[in-house]
């Protein structure tokens, strides 16, 4: 197993690799890099946070999709969080209980999954798709979550850790993981350095 | 008739979270679900059904046969006149 | 990757029954019973929605608040009325959970506390449970991941648990997309008019061994994304069609040995649709299908699990079960969907789900006494 490349979104800055990129100069930070970025796609205003993020932390990623091949058969997304889509269910609940009716807007974005949708759909990538909810984030189940992946018979394995609140601890982690020959890189431990490191940042 | 139409176009961007669009850039006649409009889909028409209601109080039953009303800025403001 | 190839190979899958509990009962029996005789567990439940519309639900009866906390808790003591604590508190028991919503009573603390809380209570899983919550294709998942864990050697058992209740958040959703019949769920039919909202929980036990009597293998199975919309199914049935291609792939098992499958037929206009043209386009069409919506309404998280578990059913008593709701066909494509149950040998059984988010899953089971 090879990183390839990762990327961090959280309210102070966006990171690619290690390096920052962004710096937020707005409280609404997600609409912040959006613009910096100069992003044409105006589907982004729909979004709700977990996808708004999920898709700015792939977008950072963008150059490393270039040299992948078969890609859009062979490549796994694996996301996680520990709230679900908790801001946007109360979000949802508010639509209807304090305002006049159900907001079908809201209510597809009540899902966590739906942000893998929301890629697939921006890169036409008809792969393995899969969200789980942890307490925290944890490099060694994703580490078996990518081997299970490749064991099937995938070649990529996109991740993320997108937990997303509202909240000044918010932060999306997203890594691409290759199929490798290498095979003592501890990619656990190499997970919690890369996070670790932009959570001090 | 153009006050509904102005109003009906921040009621349009305040429901579907259209944040980079101020009512000017929403043009009377443009077809909402195009590539030219809004690039709209069939859950945002579904907000529609809502705005109706929230804002105007209109019940729509049908979404299917509802299409037609939002085609655009001028065709829902015709609707909402006719229901008054 | 010589040695893990090995390792894949050799290691199987076999599944047991754990647990069932829906409005048509609380055990397999139960289950069977009401599946023979084409019962439905949908009624018409007074002022259930958002405007105090009659609508048509599959309910539990009796579950006290927090109704889903109530529902885990009788599932997980049914478990343990079958299997030793030896066997649930191993190390190398794994456990996961498929839930779409988990006890949203409390969502503004953590939906997903009382799920860990209620298993390590009764259960006493030595790990902690892996939830998964992805739309309506959890429990599909569920399963296809408790097997990657026993092929990679992890776990020789996984608990394997699907479960979400009804509640206003779920049925005020549907209605606002219009998604919801006005009747008894139809799947398949030419007069379905949408889903009919359901809840349960179902637990399956899955080993990596065989026991000496009923045995169903999970041979292989896959997901796979449409790429096409959030909350609408493709037209083309593109992420379907590729999911079970790659089920079929991996099963190293041909289209003509299947012999029944179970679909995911929500009985919308679009979901039903896009099914048959995937199995359409997989030359799928002539093999006997049908839908358990009609039985157990749309349960989400629970839907996979419960479904597999009358997969199994079919499977040991060599019964097709009528698809309820169905008269006439509905879709383009025509679907050979089972309208009365029949006696026949079953043996090879797709199991297929799709979701929001553009999540497909499918899955091979194979049977073996």
């Amino acid at each position: 197993m090879k990183i390839i490349g990762h990327s961090y979104i959280n309210p102070k800055g966006a990171f690619l690799n290690g390096q920052n990129v962004l710096i937020a100069t707005e409280e609404n930070y997600l609409k912040s890099y959006f613009s910096e970025l100069e992003i044409d796609y105006s589907k982004f205003y729909k979004m709700d946070l977990l996808s708004k993020a999920a898709f700015l932390g792939d977008y950072l990623l963008r150059n490393s999709y270039k040299d992948l091949l078969n890609v859009e058969n062979e490549l796994q997304f694996v996301f996680a969080n520990a709230s679900s889509s908790k801001e946007t269910d109360i979000r949802f609940i508010e639509s209807y209980e304090h305002k006049k009716n159900p907001s079908p807007s809201l209510f597809v974005y009540t899902l966590p999954n739906i942000l893998t949708g929301e890629l697939a759909i921006k890169h036409k990538w008809f792969g393995e798709n899969i969200f789980y909810i942890l307490t925290k984030f944890d490099s060694d189940f994703f580490n078996d979550q990518i081997a299970m992946s490749f064991l099937r018979g995938n070649e990529y394995c996109l991740c993320g850790w997108v937990e997303m609140t509202g909240s000044p601890e918010d932060e999306c982690f997203m890594f691409l993981v290759a199929k490798s020959e290498v095979v003592n890189e501890n990619l656990s431990n190499k997970l919690n350095e890369i996070l670790n490191n932009y959570r001090n940042e | 008739m153009s006050e509904l139409k102005e109003q009906l176009k921040s009621q349009i961007i305040e429901q579907l979270n259209l944040e980079d669009l101020t009512p000017a850039d929403i043009k009377n006649d443009s077809f909402l679900f195009g590539d030219e409009g809004l690039g709209l889909d069939s859950i945002d028409a579904l907000e529609f059904i809502v705005l109706l209601d929230s804002f105007y109080g209109i019940k729509i039953e049908d979404p299917a046969a509802a299409r037609e009303i939002f085609h655009s800025v001028d065709s829902m403001a015709a609707f909402i006149e006719s229901k008054k | 990757m010589g040695e893990e190839s090995k390792l894949e190979r050799s290691l199987k899958c076999y599944l047991k029954y754990g647990a069932i509990i829906s409005p048509l009962g609380d055990s397999i029996e139960e289950h069977y019973l009401a599946f023979f005789e084409n019962k439905s567990g949908i009624r018409k439940e007074e002022k259930t929605g958002f405007n105090a519309e009659n609508l048509f639900l599959a309910k539990i009866e009796g579950l006290e608040n927090s109704r889903y906390n109530a529902l885990l808790k009788q599932a997980c003591e049914k478990l343990i009325e079958n299997y030793s604590s030896s066997f649930l508190q191993n190390p190398k028991t794994g456990i996961i959970v498929s839930t779409t919503k988990a006890n949203l009573a409390a969502i503004t603390t953590d939906a997903f506390e009382s799920t860990r809380k209620i298993i390590d209570e009764i259960i006493h899983p030595f790990h902690e449970p892996i939830i998964i919550s992805n739309a309506c294709i959890s429990g599909v998942l569920a399963v296809n991941t408790a097997a990657d864990y026993i092929r990679l050697n992890k776990f020789d058992q996984v608990i394997i648990i699907g479960i979400d209740v009804l509640s206003d958040f779920i049925i005020y959703g549907f209605q606002s997309l219009f998604a919801l019949s006005n009747e008894a769920c139809r799947p398949f039919d030419k007069e379905r008019k949408g889903i009919s909202l359901g809840e349960a929980c179902g637990i399956l036990v899955m080993k990596n061994t065989p026991d000496e009597d009923f045995n169903v293998e999970v041979v292989g199975g896959a997901s796979s994304n449409d790429a096409n919309h959030i909350s609408g199914p493709s037209r083309t049935g593109e992420g379907l069609f590729r999911a079970i291609n790659k089920t079929l792939e991996r099963s190293e098992v041909s289209k003509e040995e299947i012999d029944f499958i179970s679909a995911h037929g929500t009985a919308t206009l679009y979901n039903d649709e896009m099914e048959a043209i995937a199995f359409s386009r997989l030359g799928l069409c002539h093999i006997p299908t049908n839908s358990f919506k009609g039985y157990f309404g749309h349960t989400l998280g629970a839907a996979g699990i419960i479904e597999i578990i009358m997969c199994m059913v079919s499977m040991e008593k060599n019964v097709l079960f009528k698809s309820i709701g169905y008269s006439e066909i509905g879709t383009t494509e025509t679907l050979n969907v089972i309208s009365e149950n029949r006696n026949m040998e079953v043996n090879t059984v797709l199991k297929t789900a799709s979701g929001f988010g553009g999540g497909n899953a499918a899955v091979l089971l194979k049977c073996i006494q």
